[in-house]
Order: structure tokens, then sequence, then C-alpha cells
């Protein structure tokens, strides 16, 4: 099943692009996805800690399970104000 | 209670509050740009939003503050883009019976909004 990340702030720097689609199995979880994001972007490793991750307009954890068609953002702390 | 949020791109407008008869406090507070960040001067921020989650991850906001304290009105603007060093990035006015549930709800909201709410930053 394929999903779609959407990088933000300087996350996109570190890709050079805004969103990517990535084909994943059944059953993976956003953990799996960010695993595969960062041997596809060496640059994002060593965001795991600080990265926050929502599927839409939600926010999410590591063990959330995908489904086909979602649309993931990653994205660094937040700064509004 | 009621609601207005704004994120905009334009320089934010101030208004006077409309009270109503009930509410006897209102908190406004201005989130100005600094010129300097961390140390070294700067001009400007640029302020970027997933506005679409934005305008949820504040709805959620608005939830909680409705349900822990009897607040009256919230309006919200926040300024989207190049913000330049000295103006206003942030305007929040919250109305409220009585003083000490408005500062609580202004203080509550800023923190969450701190935490929650995916705007980023980039001085300039």
């Amino acid at each position: 099943m394929k999903v779609k990340v959407k990088f933000w702030s300087y996350y996109r720097d570190h890709t050079g692009c805004e969103k990517t689609t990535a084909e994943i199995n059944e059953g993976a979880t956003i953990s799996n996805l960010v695993a595969m994001l960062h041997e596809q972007f060496p640059k994002l490793a060593g965001t795991e800690k600080c990265t926050l991750k929502a599927v839409g307009v939600e926010y999410q954890d590591d063990d959330y399970v995908l489904n086909d068609g979602d649309e993931v953002s990653l994205f660094p702390p937040v700064q509004g104000g | 209670m009621k609601r207005e949020l704004t994120l905009t791109h334009e320089p934010i407008a101030e208004s006077a509050p409309q009270m109503s008869k009930d509410m006897g406090a209102v908190v406004t507070f201005h989130g100005v740009v600094r010129g300097t960040e961390e140390g070294k001067e700067i001009t400007a921020i640029d302020y970027e939003a997933n506005e679409e989650m934005a305008q949820h991850q504040f709805d959620l906001i608005f939830n909680a503050i409705e349900e822990r304290w009897p607040v009256g009105s919230i309006r919200l603007v926040h300024r989207l883009g190049v913000v330049p060093a000295k103006e206003a990035a942030l305007r929040m006015e919250i109305m409220a019976p009585h003083r000490t549930e408005a500062f609580e709800a202004c203080q509550f909201l800023i923190n969450e909004m701190k935490t929650k709410v995916p705007i980023w930053k980039r001085p300039q």
C-alpha cells in the first residue's frame, strides 16, 4: 500500500522535497515508515527523538498502524507565537 | 463560547473588545518579534504553518479551555509569512466573568499552542 508523506519546516531542507510517496507493507507502523525514510533521506537521521508525527490533522504515536492513502506529516518541534 | 481564529499573512489590526453583560475581564496578549534571536540580531521572523492541522489543533485547545473555565470568548490571530521585528506575530484576547479565569485560560492557550500547534519560525 501507499502513503503520502509531507515534510515541514527545515525537514524540507534535509530531504530536498516537500513531499513523497512511500510504498509500505500491510500493518506497517509510523515507526516502520520513519525508518524507511531515514534510509531514503539520510540527513533526517538524528531527528528521531524530536520528530513529531501526524496523520491527517491528528498527532499519532510511533506504533500507529498506517492505512492505504494516509497522509503523514513529519516535522520538528513547533514554535508558534 | 464564541470563537474567532485567524491565520493571516497581513499585519494584525487592533480592535476594541465588545463586552457582554456577564463578562468582567478581558485579557489581551501580543507576542512581538524581538530584534534578537539567541544573541544575534535579526530583522524578521518567517512563520510557516501546516494550516489545516493548526486550525484543528487550535480547536482542540479551545475545547479544553471551554471545559475548564467559564470563558465567554476567545479571539486569536497568528500571522504567517515574514513578520518584521517589533511587529506582533500573535494577538489573543480572552473574555471571562473574572480576571483569574481569563489570565489562567490565556496562559494555558499560549503554553498549549507552543507545544501542539504546527507553526514554525525561521529568523531572518
